[in-house]
C-alpha cells in the first residue's frame, strides 16, 4: 500500500539531497564558526552564506536573520523577552495561535503578565482594529500568526502593523510585534521586511528542511532570556548549527524558487479537495463558508469536518488505507486541542469531527481524489 | 550430580504454601500442579525443586535471583517464601547459619530480632525453646547492637530443623491462595479499565486459569487502546503463567444497536451481546466459568436488575469478585499488581459518540428481554464471534523497572 501523505503542515518530506549534503556538511565543516584560525573560518563562511540566503529569502536582511533551533524556540525568544521589561506589562496575541504562543502566554500569565486574546470571526481571521483596539498603555507584545496552522486562515499581517502602529501613537511606547509566520515561508508571499512585523519565526522541516533548525527575523534588539557566548547577536547564543543553517537556506530557497508553481497547483488541489468534500452528504469545510480560491486562506491547508463520525476516529479509518491526515481532537469527550476552532465558534460537535487536510510539492488530484473516495466510504460505513 | 551439591546452585530458597495444606484427599493433586507450574515457570532457569514435609525447597544460583524472585512473588498458592541457609544438625552451625541470615535485615538497620524455632525432628538434642534462646543468646553476643523484641521485632530469625538445619529472616508474602489450574479455566471479560484486570487477579489467586476476551470497538477505539489491554494481559500472564487473549471486534453490533435501539439501552443490549459472545467463546474452549469486574452500582449498567439481565444470556457462573469491593480497594489492589499505571494510560475502550446521556439503570426483566428478542441479535453475535482473534500472551519475566 502506498502513502498518500496529505499531512504536510506538520512536516514536510524533507528534499532529500539537501539532507543528505547537509549530513556531509556536518562532518566536512565541523570547526565552531567562532574560532578564529581556518576551520572555524570556513564554518563562519558557509553560516553567513546560508543567512544571506536565507535572509533574501524571508525578505530581510542578513544582520536581522537569526538562526535557532526551530519554530517554538524563535516563538519563545521573542515571547519571553517581554519578560526582561521593568514596569506593569501586558500582551496581546491572538486566540487561535499555535501552542508554541499560546503556551508561553500562559506561562506568562503566571509570571504576572496580563495577556489579552482576540478571538477571530466565524471565518478563523482575526480584525486588525480589534488587535489595535486592545493595546493599552502597559502593552509590550503583541503576536498575531501568520497562517493558522489548523484552517489556514491567513492574518492580514501588514494591515495589523499599521493598525498598531496608528493606534501606539496615543502611548509613549510602541508594542512589539511578533508573528509566529511558520506555515507561510515557502506557501504563501510573506516578505519579512516589508510585513511591518518587528520579529516573525520560521521552521525549516514545514518547507522541506531538516528538524532543529529554525530562523527569527528581527529587526531590533530585544532582551533575550537565554544567555551566552554571544552568538546570533546574543539573541540566540549557544554553537550554531552550521549544517542545518545551510541546509534550512537551501530548502528555503528550493521553495522560494519553486512558490509560484506549487501554490498554482495547491489552488487546483483545494478546489477539488474542498469540492468533493461538499459533495459528500453531511460533510462541510471549517470554516463553513470557505470556497476555493479565497485568497483569505492558505490553498496548502484545510479543515474538514464529517459530523457524527470522531476526527480521531476517521483519521483512524483513513491511516488504515495508507492516507495520513491529523486531527486535534480526540475521541475522548475531552476539551482538548479545541482551542482554535472552538475561538472561531465552531460548535463542540463539529469541531470534534474535525480533520486537517494539508498538501504540499508533491501532492497530486490523484492524492486527494484518493482521500475523498475513502473519507466517503468511511464516513457512509461509521457515521452515527 | 546431586542438585544440592551443585556448587553454581548457591542460594536455597524455602517456599511456604497455604490453604493447599488445609486440602485434604486430593492433597497431592494441588501439590503436584503448584510444583509443575513452578517448575514450567523457571524453565530456562538453572535450578532443582524438591518437595519434602510440605516444605518446597528451590536451589537456584544467585545470579537468578531477580527471576526466580519475580516467580515465586507471583505465584498462586505461594504464601510466603525465604531465603534460607541450610546446615548440619549441630547448634554452631545453626549460629553461623543464622548469622549469615541476619546480614539483610542488619544491612537494612535492623535494631531488635526474635528467635522462632520449630523441631520436627524431635531427635535433635534441644528443644524449640531451648534452641531460641541458645541461639538469641550468640546473637547478642556477636551483635550487640541489636536487642531483643519478641512483640513487634525488625526481624525474625526463624530456626526450623527438619532433614537438616533450615535458617531464615523474615519470609517475603507471596500472592498466597491456590495454584493456577485447580480450579480449572474461567474467561475473564477484560476492558482497558481498572476493576477487570483486578477480578481476574482475584479469581487466578483462587486457583482458576484463565483466557481473556477483549472488546474493541476498532476503528472508534484506537490500537493504542488495545495495546493497552495486551499489556493488561501481560501482566496477569506473570500470574497465571500466561494467557490467551482473544479479542472480537463488535463495533458491527455497535452500530446496529445504535441505529435501531432506544438510545437508554444502547448499553444494556450491548453488554447482553457481549454475554453472548463471552457464552459462545466459552462453549468453544470449553471454559468453566465467565469473570466480569462489574461492582454493584459503580456504573449505571452495574445494577442488580441489569446484571440480571445481562447475566441471562450465558448460563455459565458468572464471577464477580469485585462486586461487594469499593473502589478504592480495587485500586490499591491494583497498584499492588502492577496493573493500575496501565489501566489509567488515556485510551479509551468507548466512543463518547456511543454512550448515551441517561442510560437505563433498571432493566424490567420480562419486557425487556421481550424487546431485546425482537431486534434478535443473535446472527450479528455468530458473525462478530467468527472474527475473533486470538494471541498467546506467555509468561515473561519482566525487569524491575527503574522508579
Amino acid at each position: 500500500m502506498s502513502t498518500n501523505y496529505l499531512d504536510w503542515a506538520a512536516s514536510a518530506p524533507p528534499f532529500t539531497e539537501i539532507i543528505a549534503s547537509s549530513a556531509e556538511l556536518a562532518s566536512s565543516v565541523f570547526g565552531n564558526p567562532s574560532s578564529l584560525h581556518s576551520s572555524g573560518r570556513e564554518a563562519l563562511n558557509l553560516l553567513e552564506t546560508a543567512r544571506n540566503s536565507l535572509a533574501a529569502s524571508i525578505g530581510a536582511r542578513p544582520g536581522h536573520t537569526i538562526f535557532t533551533s526551530g519554530g517554538t524556540e524563535s516563538d519563545a525568544i521573542a515571547m519571553l523577552s517581554s519578560l526582561g521589561l521593568k514596569s506593569d506589562k501586558s500582551i496581546i496575541i491572538s486566540a487561535v495561535e499555535h501552542a508554541a504562543i499560546e503556551e508561553q502566554a500562559r506561562f506568562l500569565e503566571g509570571a504576572g503578565i496580563k495577556v489579552y486574546r482576540i478571538r477571530p470571526g466565524a471565518d478563523g481571521i482575526v480584525d486588525p482594529m480589534a488587535i489595535a483596539d486592545a493595546i493599552r498603555s502597559d502593552t509590550v507584545l503583541i503576536s498575531v500568526m501568520a497562517v493558522n496552522n489548523e484552517t489556514g486562515a491567513i492574518q492580514a499581517i501588514r494591515e495589523i502593523a499599521d493598525a498598531i502602529h496608528k493606534a501606539a501613537r496615543e502611548f509613549i511606547r510602541k508594542p512589539f510585534f511578533h508573528c509566529d509566520a511558520v506555515q507561510a515561508l515557502g506557501k504563501i508571499p510573506f516578505a519579512a521586511d516589508v510585513s511591518g512585523v518587528d520579529s516573525a519565526a520560521f521552521s525549516a522541516h514545514k518547507f522541506g528542511g531538516p528538524r532543529g533548525i529554525g530562523a527569527l527575523y528581527i529587526r531590533t534588539q530585544l532582551q533575550p532570556i537565554v544567555r551566552g557566548g554571544g552568538q546570533e547577536r546574543g539573541i540566540r547564543p549557544g554553537t550554531q548549527n552550521t549544517a542545518g543553517a545551510w541546509a534550512m537556506a537551501k530548502a528555503a530557497e528550493k521553495s522560494q524558487e519553486f512558490s509560484t508553481a506549487w501554490h498554482e497547483k495547491a489552488l487546483v488541489l483545494e478546489k477539488i479537495l474542498l469540492d468533493g468534500v461538499k459533495a459528500i452528504p453531511g460533510a462541510v469545510s471549517i470554516p463553513v463558508s470557505r470556497v476555493p480560491g479565497d485568497i483569505r486562506y492558505s490553498p496548502f491547508i484545510a479543515s474538514v469536518a464529517f459530523p457524527g463520525l470522531g476526527g480521531e476516529t476517521m483519521a483512524r479509518i483513513l491511516d488504515d488505507e495508507g492516507i495520513l491526515v491529523s486531527t486535534g481532537s480526540a475521541c475522548s469527550g475531552k476539551a482538548k486541542g479545541r482551542r482554535v476552532l472552538e475561538a472561531m465558534g465552531v460548535t463542540p460537535e463539529l469541531s470534534f469531527s474535525s480533520i486537517r487536510v494539508s498538501t504540499g510539492r508533491d501532492t497530486t488530484q490523484e492524492n486527494i481524489n484518493n482521500f475523498l473516495e475513502h473519507a466517503a466510504t468511511a464516513y457512509r460505513k461509521y457515521k452515527t | 550430580m546431586n542438585a544440592e551439591n551443585d556448587p553454581e546452585l548457591d542460594t536455597l530458597y524455602l517456599i511456604k504454601t497455604g490453604e493447599i495444606k488445609l486440602k485434604e484427599g486430593n492433597k497431592a493433586l494441588f501439590e503436584g500442579i503448584l510444583k509443575a507450574d513452578i517448575k514450567k515457570r523457571l524453565s530456562g532457569v538453572h535450578c532443582a525443586l524438591y518437595h519434602r514435609e510440605g516444605r518446597y525447597y528451590l536451589l537456584a544460583s544467585g545470579r537468578d535471583a531477580e527471576k526466580v524472585e519475580f516467580v515465586l512473588s507471583r505465584m498462586p498458592g505461594v504464601n510466603a517464601w525465604a531465603i534460607a541457609y541450610r546446615a548440619p544438625k549441630t547448634m554452631d552451625r545453626v549460629t553461623a547459619a543464622a548469622f549469615l541470615a541476619l546480614a539483610s535485615p542488619l544491612a537494612a538497620g535492623a535494631t531488635s530480632f526474635k528467635v522462632e524455632a520449630r523441631r520436627s525432628d524431635k531427635s535433635f538434642q534441644l528443644d524449640s525453646y531451648a534452641i531460641a534462646r541458645t541461639l538469641g543468646e550468640s546473637i547478642l553476643e556477636k551483635y550487640p547492637q541489636l536487642r531483643v523484641d519478641v512483640h513487634t521485632p525488625h526481624t525474625t530469625v526463624n530456626v526450623e530443623i527438619r532433614d537438616k538445619a533450615y535458617v531464615y529472616c523474615d519470609g517475603i508474602p507471596g500472592v498466597r491462595g491456590l495454584p493456577v489450574g485447580s480450579g480449572g479455566k474461567g474467561l475473564l471479560l477484560l476492558s482497558g479499565g481498572i476493576d477487570s484486570p483486578v477480578a481476574g487477579y482475584k479469581m487466578l489467586c483462587r486457583g482458576l486459569a484463565l483466557e481473556a476476551l477483549h472488546f474493541t470497538s476498532y476503528p472508534y477505539t484506537s490500537k493504542e487502546a488495545w495495546e493497552k489491554v495486551r499489556e493488561l494481559g501481560t501482566i496477569l500472564a506473570s500470574y497465571t503463567g500466561g494467557l490467551i487473549l482473544h479479542t472480537v471486534n463488535i463495533t458491527d453490533i455497535q452500530l446496529r444497536i445504535k441505529k435501531e435501539a432506544p438510545s437508554e439501552k444502547s448499553t444494556l443490549y450491548l453488554r447482553a451481546c457481549m454475554m453472548m459472545i463471552a457464552d459462545s467463546l466459552a462453549r468453544q474452549r470449553n471454559l468453566k466459568a465467565l469473570i466480569t469486574g462489574e461492582s454493584l452500582g459503580q456504573v449505571a449498567s452495574q445494577t442488580a436488575e441489569n446484571m440480571r439481565f445481562t447475566g441471562s444470556y450465558t448460563d455459565y457462573p458468572i464471577l464477580r469478585p469485585l462486586v461487594g469491593t469499593d473502589k478504592e480497594e480495587t485500586i490499591q489492589i491494583a497498584r499492588k499488581i502492577g496493573t493500575y499505571e496501565v489501566s489509567i494510560k488515556p485510551y479509551e475502550d468507548c466512543c463518547v459518540l456511543f454512550a448515551a446521556k441517561h442510560p437505563l439503570i433498571k432493566a424490567d426483566f420480562e419486557p425487556e428481554k421481550v424487546m431485546f428478542s425482537a431486534m434478535d441479535l443473535r446472527k450479528d453475535v455468530e458473525d462478530v464471534v467468527r472474527t475473533t482473534e486470538s494471541i498467546t500472551l506467555p509468561f515473561m519475566f519482566r525487569p524491575r523497572q527503574e522508579p
